[in-house]
């Protein structure tokens, strides 16, 4: 290949657009390939007060109509959406005069608009699977989950690569498309160590007592608050902790699961013990999990575990269900504690042990940002992501639509 | 002149009066030596094939075979169309005058395939979803309005088949009255109708 190698990203969020993992991950993955010499485009969904047309961090972003009338469903929305989200993509190729190699979709929700634009354009399209239907809601129940996960399988299909973010997913997509093994490559995703570690570490004693009394350890919970993220065995590990430590179990994010476990709280005589802060700025964020003694993430199904890096980044301890992403991500009594899934007092055992070891807890901090510096810093898997491209490309080089 | 043809319903499938309209149709503009490619739906009997009558068929299935109702079963076959619409594209070395679509079933294909290659489409209007839903503004009757609303607004010319249905267009969409071309089907001048359209379009290529 010669010359400039130019990538189009679909993507349903982008910054400010931030509605779960994507966004921060096609931000930070587009930043560093632009860094690293690549052309990127990123197509997404419009947001308030941001521009239709802007350069960020090398970047070029086009930000679409997604579709505002009122919708039957949310997978009814995300088909709709991707009409104009084709629409404007096709436009602005055709400007380009061909001149793209790559189209990379992320997750179903772009699925038809990348699927169409391959076919149209005849370039090699490929799928980041960050999630699956059949994941989320632990098997296919319904029609409507049954064609979100058929939307997925068309996707995987269609794509030239499909990317996963961990071995756990590699296994899981092959298992849930029937995929052939070398058609998935993996690549972890990435966190930015500098800005887990941009905010100053001084003054946050008075940060700290917005959270918890200056006695009280923090016990940091960072997740949507949805059946999932196992946010129910987190409250339930409360009391079990509370016997052995003095500790405020601070949780961020939001979700439907926010109400009943609050009053689930109360009932426990615990709310000033719990504190729910609803989602956050990333400035405070990054300060909880910089001040946070443990970091949870008490997941059942967990395809990567971004939350966890962040922790361990910001050198913060982390205990985490041995599932998913995590499992790969932490080694046990090296990098952090794992503990048995949707089980309260094996978790609160894993707390414990961090909480009430401060040698422990350092040597888990140390390997684990030495760990991170090693596999998941983006730099590297901005330069991992263009050897897939380059590999793709040479493969289509030889098709006769190149 | 190569025209591509995009209907959801096509002999032997058919389900309303569309099908053996368009059959017709195609029939005789290849009778016109009208270089005549139609594009449609079919569960399973999918692929090309030559007709007898000189035209050629393409049809495609649904890849995502679930669905929670009409709209959603649209949405996702429009791909499949523009993968078939834009092979006939490049196989005709990107000589193909205009996609005449017919109904709001494949227009997000057609305004995809206006954006990506310049060519241009024409939305034959067979009925409107304001009619069919009889009064009915839930969200799924608007999601096809806007479907329809966006091929009016993208489409180069409109052909109704009543001068009852242009003034409904008009009405209910707002569109320029001399973007509409009333080409009523039991008339003598029919297919000359069609065929003037079509070649004020291709703006006398092929």
């Amino acid at each position: 290949m010669t010359g400039e190698l130019t990538v189009m990203m679909l993507t349903w969020e982008f910054p400010p657009r931030i509605i779960g993992g994507i966004s921060p991950h096609v931000y930070h993955l587009s930043k560093n390939l632009a860094k690293n010499g690549m052309k990127v485009y990123v197509v997404t969904c419009d947001f308030p007060g941001s521009p239709q047309h802007e350069i960020i961090d090398g970047v070029e972003v086009f930000r679409v109509d997604s579709y505002k009338n009122p919708s039957p469903d949310f997978a009814t929305w995300v088909y709709l959406m991707n009409i104009n989200m084709q629409k404007e993509a096709a436009d602005l190729i055709s400007r380009l005069g061909g001149k793209l190699d790559i189209l990379h979709a992320h997750d179903w929700l772009v699925a038809n608009a990348g699927i169409g634009l391959k076919h149209v354009f005849r370039k090699p399209l490929l799928a980041t699977v960050h999630s699956t239907e059949i994941g989320r809601r632990n098997g296919i129940h319904l029609d409507y989950e049954r064609m979100i996960h058929e939307t997925e399988a068309w996707l995987t299909y269609e794509a030239w690569k499909v990317i996963c973010c961990s071995d756990y997913m590699v296994s899981h997509v092959r298992w849930a498309f029937g995929l052939p093994e070398d058609k998935i490559t993996m690549l972890p995703n990435g966190v930015d160590i500098q800005e887990c570690n941009s905010r100053k570490k001084t003054g946050f004693s008075d940060f700290r007592k917005r959270y918890a009394s200056p006695e009280e350890k923090i016990v940091l919970f960072v997740g949507r608050l949805v059946y999932e993220k196992g946010i129910h065995v987190f409250v339930n590990a409360v009391p079990k902790v509370l016997e052995k430590a003095n500790a405020k179990f601070v949780i961020v994010g939001n979700g439907y699961m926010r109400e009943p476990l609050s009053k689930l709280v109360d009932s426990m005589g615990l709310a000033h013990k719990v504190m729910f802060t609803g989602f956050v700025d990333d400035n405070t964020l990054r300060d909880l999990q910089g001040c946070a003694d443990v970091c949870v993430v008490p997941s059942l199904f967990e395809p990567f575990g971004i939350v966890a890096l962040e922790a361990m980044a910001s050198r913060s301890p982390v205990v985490v269900s041995d599932t998913g992403g995590l499992s790969e991500i932490v080694e046990h009594d090296v990098t952090g504690v794992k503990v048995y899934p949707e089980n309260p007092d094996s978790l609160a055992w894993g707390i414990m042990r961090v909480l009430l070891d401060e040698k422990y807890s350092s040597w888990l901090k140390k390997n684990a940002y030495k760990k991170i510096h090693e596999k998941y810093g983006w730099d590297r898997i901005g330069q991992q992501t263009i050897d897939v491209y380059r590999s793709v490309l040479k493969e289509y080089s030889k098709s006769f639509w190149s | 002149m190569h025209v591509i043809i995009f209907t959801w319903e096509f002999p032997p499938r058919t389900v309303g009066q569309l099908a053996d309209y368009v059959k017709r149709l195609a029939v005789q503009l290849s009778q016109k030596a009208v270089n005549t490619d139609v594009v449609t739906y079919h569960e399973f009997s999918t692929g090309k094939e030559e007709e007898p009558e000189g035209i050629k068929t393409y049809r495609v299935t649904n890849p995502v075979k679930t669905h929670i109702g009409v709209l959603t079963w649209v949405l996702t076959l429009n791909q499949e169309v523009e993968r078939v619409a834009s092979n006939i594209y490049y196989n005709a070395g990107r000589q193909v005058a205009l996609v005449d679509a017919h109904d709001w079933h494949f227009i997000h294909a057609a305004v995809t395939l206006k954006k990506a290659f310049k060519l241009p489409f024409i939305y034959s209007v067979e009925s409107l979803e304001e009619h069919r839903s009889h009064g009915a503004n839930f969200p799924f009757n608007m999601a096809i309005k806007s479907i329809e609303w966006l091929g009016l607004y993208e489409a180069k010319k409109i052909i109704v088949k009543s001068e009852w249905m242009r003034d409904e267009v008009i009405r209910i969409y707002n569109v320029p009255e001399d973007k509409i071309k009333v080409v009523m089907p039991d008339s003598q001048e029919w297919i000359d109708g069609i065929l003037k359209t079509y070649k004020g379009l291709a703006g006398g290529a092929g």
